[in-house]
């Protein structure tokens, strides 16, 4: 390879390269989410920032309406602090009142809701089922 | 039975290991003898595997709980076929298969070598024993990796996850773990060659269809799986750049920029360096994907932490492949460098280059968000083999997950840079000659990118002017794949001076050149599809009254309900409660739609969508709960999909022009077609490996 055509290649390989790294980190610092504790999100650590948060939902507290899936979820490190959920998506099969789930989302802290867009409960694997074989005999 | 099973994974680990380490003496002192004791080992490594194989499979296919994975994923309700399904429904099953499939890979390389006894496979195939070694010692010292392990008394079986219950799931993991072995050896002739540092193509004629086929089977994985999520998931789409799926996407990006540089170094001796690195960093990705798994790294949120002798094995066997490969790559650089020079960034060559940088930065950036992000963020600490501590402390810049959205600002670009590229390839060896060629090669794709517009403005795309511009991309590259047809046609043409003659003769010409017109038309096609049904994506939330005539609208469509129907005694014992509605368009009646409710006895309630299928677009519905006969209401969920067609049937042509590339060809017409295409259409012959642009 001459060098002229080889000082090219490489400054394509380099513009190339460098512009997508910068590109990923921006997003991956935009989009990225911060897991934390529902108590952390109360204590104001995460005010309007995206996060991802792992929570039990309240028996009760599930409501629809056109703007979605509403819900409360309380931390899960034995405090007693909640936070509302707004959901938007397709509820998971598994979605139901007392089962721990792990929301993405913006924590707006002003009315101290996540508007989540993305929901996953917790377990899901496709490997194992939602229960043991002998933690659910003949339900 | 239990007992035969987990004897027959101790025989094979054995023969397994007897084998690579006879074949890496023979390799190494170039000795025929020793080769072929090893293949001999090989043949009895398999043979132990296919034993350990037909005992699970008689398990399910008699029921025989006592095996607990058996119980766990399998009852006496179940048809053949979802019994059979229930062998790699599981890890542990899983491992087996894929222990199974290498067994099966490594003793058909070895019965094709028996006469040649050549060192570079004989070091092929050690490797590949190596690597099956390693997933037999998962299931032999791990008793939770292995199916042989016996149910406790009294255990009920549990029964296939419901929604596994589908044709399209019963062959998505075989498919993808066919890939992944498929793709393993590219990488064993790779470290084969190395070693012997061997610096010319032989490893790469050797390992190429078996690369090909690898590709062939991770794209129907790929695809399959989308179509399951769509179907059967039922969440309004079929790819949620989910953990799962885009561990099986990286590896397939990365086999595709493979293929492309198996091309080029076997056409021109370029790209060597790349076809290694490719290779190694391929292998490493499947594995990856079942690491990632079983750390649980994504689903949990914590660093990992408990000892676990597979996770173990795992990350070892991991280091060591990356530490070999690039030690490997290293010490042998030299003997790599291509004698070939590059003439100019406007040349085919250049255009490959690119090709390949941008699938593996695409490659390394989703494998970095999906993996590399939340292992970062959260830090890992363990003991390997309760010995060696590793610590990794948790570094708090990195977010613990990545949304969506990310993937898709990445991923939609770069899919129409992609398709950019097959458009642009064809067209480049025209500019080297005159002007009023190129302007005559650009009339067709041009025309079609006219066409296509009109297409596009009459379905309304023009409101997203990205969308709009990725599409006009599509439709160009649409012609400009034709033109790529007609012109090797025009050239292979006979005395007649007929196309149609032209053509067959160009079809059956060069395999890898058909190959490319097929996976080129397909990934058009699936980019069209995907940027149709995702940037046009539409969809709604209704809450319907359960009583005849109450309506949900969307867009021209209008769902009426009609009526409720409770129906038992389904697969596993389910029941259902389905809902009926009529649909019409702008008031023409299209039909009934009836999304349902499935009850399971053993793991709950699941809704299912249903889909009306139309020329440019798929009505997709379902209830957003779980709804039954004593509902009032039923949550629905209506979404428009333009163009999602595109995608399954370029996926597709994905796999046809793959198939038609390992299609045997006739021996002599070979000789006779490829001579003239290597030195006079060299240009012509190189973007023709099977894959994208």
């Amino acid at each position: 390879m001459n060098k002229k055509s080889r000082t090219r290649l490489l400054v394509a390989t380099g513009v190339i390269v460098v512009v997508f790294v910068i590109g990923v980190v921006f997003l991956v610092q935009r989009q990225g989410a911060y897991y934390s504790q529902v108590s952390d999100l109360t204590a104001g650590k995460y005010d309007d920032k995206n996060v991802k948060v792992g929570g039990r939902v309240l028996d009760g507290t599930i409501a629809r309406d056109a703007g979605g899936v509403h819900f409360t979820i309380e931390d899960l490190t034995g405090k007693s602090d909640t936070v509302k959920v707004t959901y938007a998506g397709q509820m998971p099969n598994t979605f139901d009142a007392g089962v721990d789930v792990v929301v993405v989302g913006k924590y707006a802290s002003a009315d101290g809701v996540i508007t989540a867009d993305q929901l996953q409960t917790k377990c899901p694997s496709k490997y194992k089922g939602q229960a043991s074989p002998s933690a659910q005999p003949g339900q | 039975m239990l007992g035969l099973g987990t004897f027959s994974l101790w025989a094979a680990l054995f023969f397994a290991l007897a084998g690579a380490v006879f074949l890496g003496l023979g390799m190494y002192w170039d000795r025929k003898d020793l080769l072929r004791n090893g293949y001999y080992a090989v043949y009895a490594f398999f043979l132990a595997s296919v034993v350990a194989a037909a005992v699970l499979l008689q398990a399910f296919l008699k029921g025989d709980f006592s095996f607990s994975y058996v119980a766990e994923n399998s009852d006496a309700s179940l048809s053949v076929f979802y019994r059979i399904a229930g062998f790699w429904a599981g890890q542990q099953g899983s491992f087996l298969f894929w222990l199974l499939l290498l067994a099966i890979v490594a003793v058909v390389i070895a019965l094709l070598d028996l006469s040649r006894l050549e060192r570079l496979t004989g070091g092929a195939v050690m490797v590949l024993s190596i690597i099956s070694a390693v997933f037999a010692a998962l299931m032999v010292f791990d008793s939770g990796s292995s199916p042989f392990t016996r149910a406790e008394a009294g255990v009920q079986p549990f029964g296939l996850n419901p929604l596994l219950l589908h044709p399209a799931m019963v062959l998505h993991p075989p498919a993808l773990f066919i890939g992944y072995v498929g793709l393993a050896v590219p990488f064993a002739y790779a470290v084969s060659t190395l070693l012997l540092g061997r610096g010319d193509k032989l490893w790469v004629q050797r390992a190429q269809k078996w690369g090909v086929a690898g590709w062939l089977f991770l794209t129907l994985g790929i695809g399959l799986g989308a179509w399951w999520a769509y179907v059967v998931l039922s969440f309004g789409g079929y790819w949620g750049w989910d953990p799962v799926e885009n561990t099986s996407l990286v590896p397939w990006l990365t086999a595709t920029a493979l293929l492309h540089s198996f091309t080029l170094y076997k056409a021109r001796g370029l790209f060597k360096h790349w076809a290694l690195g490719l290779a190694a960093v391929t292998f490493f990705f499947t594995i990856l994907a079942t690491w990632t798994t079983r750390t649980g790294l994504i689903s949990s949120v914590h660093a990992f932490e408990k000892n676990d002798l597979l996770i173990d094995i795992l990350t070892t066997f991991l280091v060591v492949t990356v530490a070999s490969s690039i030690g490997l790559i290293a010490w042998r650089w030299r003997r790599f460098e291509s004698h070939e020079e590059l003439q100019s960034l406007l040349s085919r060559e250049f255009f490959y280059y690119v090709t390949n940088l941008l699938l593996t930065l695409f490659a390394v950036a989703v494998a970095f968000a999906t993996v590399g992000v939340p292992l970062l963020a959260a830090g890992l600490s363990f003991n390997l083999f309760g010995v060696i501590p590793i610590s990794l402390p948790g570094l708090s810049v990195f977010p613990d997950a990545v949304g969506i959205g990310a993937y898709d600002v990445v991923a939609r670009p770069l899919g129409v840079v992609t398709v950019a590229l097959i458009a642009i390839c064809p067209l480049l060896a025209w500019r080297k000659t005159d002007g009023a060629a190129l302007r005559h090669t650009l009339i067709l794709p041009l025309v079609t990118m006219g066409l296509s517009a009109v297409l596009w403005l009459y379905l309304g795309f023009q409101s997203n002017i990205l969308g709009f511009i990725g599409l006009l991309v599509c439709g160009f590259a649409f012609g400009a794949v034709i033109q790529f047809v007609l012109h090797a046609a025009r050239r292979a043409a006979g005395p007649d001076k007929s196309l149609w003659s032209g053509m067959a003769r160009a079809f059956s010409g060069s395999r890898t050149r058909t190959a490319a017109y097929f996976v080129h038309f397909g990934m058009v096609l699936v980019v069209a599809g995907l940027l149709g049904s995702n940037v046009y994506k539409i969809e709604t939330s209704t809450i319907v009254k359960v009583k005849p005539g109450a309506t949900a609208s969307l867009n021209g469509y209008t769902l009426t309900y009609r009526t409720m129907d409770e129906s038992t005694g389904g697969a596993q014992g389910s029941s259902s409660s389905v809902a009926y509605f009529d649909v019409t368009k702008d008031g023409k009646a299209l039909g009934t739609l009836a999304p349902h409710t499935d009850v399971y006895p053993m793991s709950g309630a699941a809704v299912r969508a249903v889909i009306l299928g139309r020329p440019f677009e798929d009505l997709f519905v379902v209830a957003d709960e779980p709804f039954d006969s004593t509902s009032k209401t039923i949550a629905l969920r209506t979404v428009i999909f333009p163009l999602i067609r595109w995608v399954w049937i370029g996926s597709i042509l994905l796999c046809v022009g793959a198939a038609v590339s390992l299609w045997p060809r006739g021996g002599r017409k070979e000789q006779k077609v490829r001579v003239p295409e290597a030195n006079a259409d060299a240009g012509e012959a190189a973007p023709a490996d099977g894959a994208t642009a």
